[in-house]
């Protein structure tokens, strides 16, 4: 991402709210498009696994990951309420202005997977963001061997984009397993932490040749790794995306700063083998 | 060298010269160690000084004001107007000190370098004309806590001013550092200097550089134990223990660069972003939205502060180093964990450790 010298890299562009789709307590996708049709375009080539910073007038900006897919026509983001921000944003209706700037990190490198296994391992909202890695490695299905989806939620009904999943379970698309910490509302499904479906009978996990994508709360993330490496992962084949208070998202206002790395423009992509030389916690 | 000299009565008139075409900020006497810079005009010009203690409040924000305005949002029919501000005033900052000058290097390094160019610095600092003055004064010029002779970026300054002054008693040198810089010497109050002028000036210089109080800042030993990792969580703890938590290093550090970002009304239906500096010694600094804080204790954020501006990797990443020798986290820590300190910390605690592992073998 290289901006023009003389680009003001601070400015949002305007962009409209075409409409709004609940998805979970609480997260709710939001459908917009850019005002200017050429920002739109620019945009659009946008690489899984990258941000974008959205602002709403008046209340503040934040980084939101980018769920689409660069090879889907609509862009949205799904964001959960946690402060005045996303308030703000929950709020608003279709046909109403926001801003939006980005995109911005290194993203996933696609390409270099190609011919792997895939394995996505994700906790509640974790999802988001490798959600774009998954559509796109499902619309590139030829170039990927076996692809799974390891997916945990507190509760059945915080399992995001479940209608997707379900669509994308088939033969010649991906594998799900889903688990719930606790079993409510009927739930015949497993139940137990995520990485308790590495263990469960009939699941084969492949290791060689394959890629883990990990995205998840920080608890989540420390015992998924620990499960993966003692399955035989390397580090280097664990990849996942960090999260950060983030104000400027170009690497300026250093509040991401993890160690050596600014996860806005170094990551928000980390190999494990990286997040160990940062030489912090995350 | 582009040099002249400049008679000791003439030095302040220079101020006018370039307040012809600048705001000149220039530094003064508070009451009792309070010095600070200031816009000069018609009232103060008299109470310029050349000598005295370095302001506490770094010159940085005239490149980086302590609360910049970056753009103005207007709610109008059917959408939203963005309309930037950008403050492209010509100013000059007279008396400024040689390591002021490295920070603001530093922040053109941070700011202007990489793949984001920042443009609100970048126009700032575009329109800035830096005089600097030679600390030569040991009484007035040099605090206990400066140690710029042990970050390489003082008395007198190499590099990155317009113009360079320095006291040799009855006259100044002046160098030129950049054409605009020796495009001043076109004025008659500038005289030809002779090689006498230059030879006081490496006399003076040889006898300033024995008379700074702090001069064993071993930052080579601490950069080199930081960037290995070698520094023991007890002694970041030590550290951390001493913080008060109050910015106070952050705030007065010529070099440091975070800020943190703000709406704000300004009028019906018309808001202001602003930027604001903010300081990593703050708890707030790294929690995010929904209450989770990866950095929680104190000495995690201070071993970050020490560690972004010791560590090899961001010096080579700015090729340059976030601390310029100014001594004014020194001066005003409460827990006494400024630079020189914790430097000195780093490399007892770090050697001894090594010397016990050392024994072990």
């Amino acid at each position: 991402m290289n901006a023009p010298p003389t680009e003001n890299i601070y400015l949002p562009k305007a962009a409209v709210l075409d409409r709004v789709v609940d998805e979970i307590p609480e997260v709710k996708t939001f459908f917009w498009h850019f005002v200017d049709p050429v920002e739109q375009q620019g945009f659009q080539r946008f690489r899984p696994g990258q941000f974008a910073q959205v602002s709403l007038l008046g209340v503040g900006e934040f980084p939101a990951s980018l769920p689409p897919s660069p090879t889907e026509t609509e862009v949205f983001f799904t964001i959960r309420l946690v402060g005045s921000a996303t308030l703000a944003l929950h709020q608003l209706k279709p046909g109403d202005q926001f801003g939006v700037r980005g995109p911005y990190g290194n993203g996933f490198p696609m390409a270099a997977y190609y011919g792997r296994n895939l394995v996505f391992v994700a906790g509640g909202i974790g999802l988001i963001p490798l959600r774009s890695c998954i559509v796109y490695a499902l619309k590139h299905r030829d170039k990927y061997g076996r692809i799974q989806v390891f997916y945990g939620a507190r509760r059945p009904r915080e399992l995001l984009y479940l209608a997707s999943l379900r669509q994308w379970e088939q033969p010649g698309g991906l594998e799900c397993h889903l688990a719930v910490d606790r079993g409510e509302d009927g739930w015949k499904g497993h139940v137990g932490v995520v990485g308790s479906l590495f263990r469960k009978p009939g699941v084969q996990v492949p290791v060689a040749d394959t890629t883990a994508f990990v995205c998840g709360p920080p608890v989540m993330f420390r015992f998924v790794i620990k499960d993966l490496l003692a399955m035989g992962f390397e580090d280097q084949n664990i990849v996942s995306t960090l999260e950060r208070y983030m104000k400027c998202g170009v690497g300026k206002c250093g509040h991401c700063c993890i160690g050596v790395a600014y996860v806005c423009v170094d990551g928000p992509v980390f190999t494990y083998a990286q997040i160990k030389k940062l030489g912090e916690d995350i | 060298m582009r040099a002249r000299i400049i008679d000791r009565a003439d030095v302040l008139k220079l101020v006018d010269v370039l307040r012809q075409d600048h705001e000149v900020i220039a530094p003064f006497c508070g009451r009792g160690r309070d010095t600070y810079f200031d816009t000069v005009t018609e009232e103060n010009r008299e109470r310029v000084q050349i000598h005295l203690p370095n302001p506490y409040y770094p010159p940085k924000r005239y490149v980086l004001p302590h609360i910049e305005g970056l753009f103005r949002m207007r709610r109008s029919s059917g959408g939203v107007q963005i309309e930037p501000t950008y403050d492209g005033r010509r100013r000059a900052i007279f008396g400024i000190r040689s390591c002021d000058l490295a920070g603001i290097y530093h922040l053109d390094r941070f700011y202007l370098g990489r793949d984001f160019r920042d443009v609100y610095y970048e126009r700032r600092r575009r329109n800035l004309f830096l005089v600097n003055v030679v600390c030569t004064d040991p009484e007035l010029d040099i605090d206990d806590g400066c140690f710029c002779v042990c970050t390489d970026t003082g008395p007198a300054a190499r590099a990155h001013f317009d113009l360079q002054l320095m006291d040799l008693g009855e006259v100044f040198l002046a160098v030129a550092g950049t054409p605009q810089g020796e495009a001043l010497f076109a004025n008659p109050l500038f005289k030809k200097g002779a090689p006498a002028h230059l030879a006081r000036r490496r006399e003076i210089l040889e006898k300033v550089r024995r008379q700074f109080k702090t001069t064993t800042s071993w930052f080579s030993a601490a950069v080199r134990y930081v960037s290995l990792g070698k520094v023991a969580e007890q002694t970041w703890e030590a550290i951390g223990n001493r913080c008060l938590e109050c910015g106070g290093c952050t705030y007065v550090c010529p070099a440091c660069t975070c800020f943190t970002v703000s709406d704000r009304k300004v009028g019906p239906d018309e808001f202001e972003r602003v930027r604001l500096w903010d300081s990593c010694a703050l708890y707030g600094f790294t929690r995010m939205a929904g209450g989770f804080n990866p950095r929680r204790a104190v000495h995690d954020r201070r071993n970050r502060r020490f560690f972004r501006k010791l560590s090899h990797y961001f010096i080579q990443r700015e090729l340059s180093m976030a601390c310029v020798g100014c001594g004014r986290c020194e001066e005003v820590c409460h827990g006494h964990v400024g630079m020189p300190t914790v430097v000195e910390m780093i490399r007892r605690a770090s050697a001894q450790q090594e010397t016990n592992e050392r024994a072990a073998h």
